[in-house]
């Protein structure tokens, strides 16, 4: 390892981390480094999530384990490192001030299409009814006529168990509802990996629990996801891997038993007692 | 009207840029077309078209006094109409912007089938209101001769001595033409409200 990384030396792995892997890598992130202005968020993240794996990120507030998901889906610029998608460089560190070339942005393109997002407020268009949000990937994005991305659609919309609701406008739905066609909108693009960017932070614990069931079944088909949440609960239920993260680095990753019983570094010790 | 909304659309995007030589220009036009009378920019372009025509050796800047008429409106109101333009797109929840692009769409198409859309709901009232003002500022294009409601009503009372009663019925058709815009312009507000519009936009959840 190159320069001063004074954290990395707490790191600590248990090997064997987690029976669900079989080896095949689907994103990997290496050494990414990220500031905003003069602070430093990430410094220098080495990750990599398998394939069929489950893999949640905890941690404080501000440690970085937003910013680091949304640098993986390439929505925030880092400065340093790569990450890959099946083993191959897609992106690569850019200063803050850099404008993405037209290559870059059909190369951050062509990695979404393979890694789902799903946001904390939804995001859903609420320009459009619940189906054509769903439709808008498989339609707009892979080009598929209008038959095929309705078919797709109810197929994901019943999945998520809400294919009544697809001719409705999404404010109407509840957040709970909300979220689950945001799922469904992202699985349309048929993704290799989903990321949930704090998925019911904005939910309350009854509406948390419908959209933990569609995650739950996710999981269940094989899924690989990569989790941003504070539910410990159920990180420590439906994780294969769990990551702590602090202050802008990997203190700690293993399997939730690891991590929650015991409690490898300091940190995760003051964690889980405040929540 | 098309043409002010189309121009400052464009301006708008222009003003919004991170790039100096992109935005100052039209940071700089904006400002000074807000900061001038119409008047004097209509008088100016009027006679300093031709002018610049003849130094150029070419009678194609000698245009229709109607052209310059509207080009001059144009002109003017795209500068209005790209900062309501601006405060649209802005209204819009950068989240909008990423979940378009988190499902593969392109910068472009995030802006065009996400953006665009949904900022154009935010804009339609003010639109319209200015497009009221422009019908009603179009009696200044009488001062470059062209035919236009104000100059030919009072062409007429001065003629047979009744200019006030000209003037009056001058007003109420100007009063004819505004009000459907102004019925327009409800009844495409009703219909966003009915269909939610965006200022009902789950902004307000938090953590």
């Amino acid at each position: 390892m190159k320069g001063v990384n004074d954290m990395s030396a707490t790191t600590q792995e248990k090997p064997a981390a987690s029976p669900a892997v079989n080896g095949e890598t689907i994103l990997e992130a290496r050494g990414v480094k990220k500031n905003f202005g003069p602070k430093e968020v990430l410094r220098g993240i080495d990750l990599s999530v398998q394939k069929a794996e489950v893999l949640t990120i905890l941690g404080p507030n501000g440690c970085g384990k937003s910013t680091f998901l949304r640098c993986l889906n390439l929505l925030e610029q880092y400065q340093e490192g790569t990450v890959l998608l099946h083993g191959n460089v897609v992106s690569a560190g850019k200063p803050e001030t850099h404008n993405p070339t037209k290559a870059e942005q059909q190369q951050a393109e062509q990695l979404r299409r393979h890694v789902g997002m799903v946001f904390q407020r939804f995001n859903l268009f609420p320009h459009l009814t619940v189906i054509e949000n769903v439709m808008a990937g498989p339609s707009r994005v892979l080009g598929k006529n209008r038959d095929e991305s309705h078919s797709i659609a109810e197929q994901m919309l019943r999945k998520v168990g809400l294919w009544e609701k697809h001719p409705c406008d999404p404010l109407t739905l509840s957040g709970g509802q909300q979220q689950r066609v945001a799922i469904a909108r992202s699985l349309a693009m048929n993704p290799d990996v989903m990321l949930f960017d704090e998925a019911t932070s904005a939910l309350d614990p009854l509406l948390t629990k419908e959209v933990f069931k569609v995650v739950r079944d996710l999981a269940s088909e094989g899924m690989t996801m990569l989790l941003v949440t504070h539910d410990m609960d159920f990180a420590r239920d439906i994780s294969d891997r769990v990551v702590f993260m602090e202050g802008g680095y990997v203190a700690a990753q293993g399997t939730p038993e690891y991590i929650f019983d015991e409690r490898p570094v300091a940190g995760i010790q003051k964690f889980l007692e405040k929540g | 009207m098309p043409l002010a909304v189309a121009f400052g659309l464009q301006l708008a995007l222009m003003r919004m840029s991170r790039n100096p030589l992109i935005y100052l220009p039209a940071a700089t036009y904006i400002e000074v077309i807000r900061g001038t009378p119409l008047l004097v920019q209509l008088y100016l372009i009027y006679y300093s078209l031709p002018q610049l025509g003849l130094m150029l050796g070419t009678d194609m800047l000698t245009l229709d006094n109607l052209y310059v008429g509207i080009i001059c409106l144009a002109c003017n109101y795209a500068a209005y109409e790209a900062e309501i333009h601006r405060a649209g797109l802005q209204a819009i929840d950068k989240g909008q912007r990423e979940a378009a692009l988190s499902i593969g769409m392109s910068e472009r198409q995030a802006f065009f089938t996400v953006v665009l859309p949904q900022a154009f709901r935010v804009v339609v009232p003010p639109i319209i209101n200015d497009m009221i003002a422009m019908l009603k500022d179009s009696c200044l294009v009488s001062v470059i001769g062209v035919q236009e409601l104000l100059n030919v009503a009072q062409d007429i009372g001065k003629s047979r001595a009744n200019t006030a009663q000209m003037l009056v019925l001058a007003a109420i058709l100007y009063l004819g033409l505004s009000l459907p815009c102004y019925f327009l312009g409800k009844y495409i507000e009703r219909r966003l409200k009915a269909k939610g519009a965006p200022e009902l936009h789950i902004d307000a959840v938090h953590h």
